[in-house]
């Protein structure tokens, strides 16, 4: 990470809130991301992890407060400018969302082509580079229903970084997935963050992911941020409700 | 609906996707819309004919036929039909697409939904729809004369002198601009439907039977507006 004394925060969410009906998902989220970290965003399921992180790229509007990235507020911004705000994003479903009707390296080629790239070897060859990194490299002519979950998921994270974006949000990259694999999806965000200084931010219910692969550690609770910090800092956080949810204790008994 | 003419304005067209549209909707649709030209014409001649005899003008029939064909049935049944088929094929693959979060993927890869799927369909539409009524109209004339002259015996120089006599270029021009219309309603109906479909594989079907009773509605209740308002430029009987 850059050691400036002070940065400009890539993306800053300030009091951002969203609700659906008479469910208030959000109420209220204040968050800064900084240029090429990795920010972890763990929390029970349903209190609007992803929610927040499609504000992050525009897919959804708040009702209230703003999310910025780079200074430029995104929350009201018509869809065609945010359309070039996101070819600098890259994104993974959590169910991959992979166009059904495209081919596996048809679909990782999409970002490339939609941003403008015509030379056919250059694309051949960055989404040959993309599938080897997640090793689906042999299954690129397949179509989406014939694979697996955790190949589609794997071609989901393909498409995501294949036109190297400043900055990837995954929607639990490793759900699902086997632990070798998410090993290596682990080691690939990691390598793409020192690499290339993407910034991820990454939803996972895996607590082995989070200790090996974040810089910081943000915990949406009851919608907000209830936690902020460090891997370190969240292990060795007093808070009963924390340590609860790194252990994987309900409190009860079978 | 708006989004469709920034769209038209900015979006660059994908020929690729337009062709692909245009074998769907164009040339998949052919099979359905002759029988159903075909059986039309043949089934309006036997029943004109029936009438008609009892006046002794029943060489005529060709004249009516013809004129209804262009101006009502051709481009109301192919209309109707392409609404079955290709209508419903769009706002169930658009819903699908929308319920998977495909059309969020879209958006996130910096394709705008509309640039994407709707645009391609709306300019096959455009350039399918007059063909297909074409087709239908020439299938359904054939097939009258068939029976007309086939199996009533009517001569073939009087049947073929009462469609020449009866129909002109204003009818011609009748039947292209409703086809117009109703290939503009269709796809405007199906895919907004498909685009707003949730509710997983329900509002799927929802989105779909929607599509197709709205478009189906629009188009018979536009087809009486539009009659009256053509044949204020292109009256009837003009031709003779």
């Amino acid at each position: 990470m850059a050691t400036l004394s002070y940065e400009e925060p890539f993306i800053r969410i300030t009091g951002l809130k969203k609700s659906f009906g008479d469910q208030k998902t959000l109420q209220g989220v204040d968050l800064d991301i900084y240029h090429g970290e990795t920010l972890v965003l763990i929390g029970p399921s349903g209190e609007g992890k992803s929610v927040l992180l499609k504000h992050i790229i525009g897919l959804l509007n708040p009702d209230d407060g703003k999310v910025e990235l780079e200074g430029t507020d995104l929350s009201h911004m018509k869809e065609r400018e945010l359309l070039k705000m996101r070819r600098r994003m890259g994104y993974l479903f959590q169910n991959a969302a992979l166009f059904d009707s495209l081919t596996v390296a048809q679909n990782v080629a999409f970002p490339l082509l939609e941003a403008g790239l015509r030379n056919r070897a250059e694309i051949y060859k960055r989404v040959q580079e993309a599938l080897e990194l997640v090793e689906l490299g042999e299954h690129k002519d397949k179509m989406p229903v014939n694979l697996s979950g955790g190949m589609r998921k794997r071609v989901g994270i393909a498409r995501a970084i294949i036109g190297k974006p400043d900055c990837v949000l995954y929607d639990e990259p490793t759900a699902g997935l086997d632990p070798i694999v998410t090993d290596v999806i682990d080691l690939m965000i990691q390598r793409l963050q020192k690499r290339f200084q993407v910034t991820s931010i990454v939803i996972t219910h895996d607590m082995g992911s989070v200790f090996k692969i974040a810089d910081r550690v943000a915990m949406l609770k009851n919608g907000v941020i209830y936690f902020i910090g460090t891997p370190d800092e969240l292990k060795q956080s007093p808070d009963p409700e924390i340590q609860n949810f790194i252990a994987g204790r309900s409190g009860m008994c079978a | 609906m708006g989004e469709l003419l920034e769209s038209i304005k900015l979006g660059a067209v994908r020929g690729r996707l337009m062709l692909q549209q245009i074998v769907t909707i164009g040339y998949g649709s052919q099979a359905v819309v002759i029988v159903t030209g075909a059986f039309t014409g043949a089934v309006f001649t036997a029943q004109s004919y029936f009438k008609f005899k009892d006046f002794g003008i029943e060489s005529s029939v060709g004249g009516i036929v013809s004129v209804s064909l262009f101006r009502e049935l051709g481009p109301v049944l192919a209309g109707l039909m392409v609404t079955g088929r290709v209508g419903a094929s769009m706002a169930a693959e658009i819903g699908t697409m929308k319920v998977s979060e495909q059309i969020d993927a879209l958006r996130v890869m910096g394709a705008h939904p509309v640039d994407y799927l709707v645009l391609p369909r709306f300019l096959a539409m455009l350039i399918s729809m007059p063909l297909l009524i074409s087709e239908c109209i020439a299938f359904g004339l054939a097939a009258s004369f068939i029976v007309g002259t086939g199996i009533f015996n009517i001569p073939y120089a009087w049947y073929w002198k009462h469609v020449v006599d009866h129909t002109a270029l204003e009818d011609v021009s009748f039947s292209m601009i409703k086809g117009f219309v109703f290939g503009i309603l269709i796809v405007l109906i199906s895919c907004h439907q498909g685009l707003i479909a949730n509710n997983g594989a329900v509002g799927v079907g929802l989105g779909t039977t929607r599509a197709v009773v709205y478009s189906s509605l629009s188009l018979l209740v536009c087809n009486f507006f539009l009659t009256f308002l053509l044949n204020y430029f292109f009256p009837l009987g003009s031709a003779l």
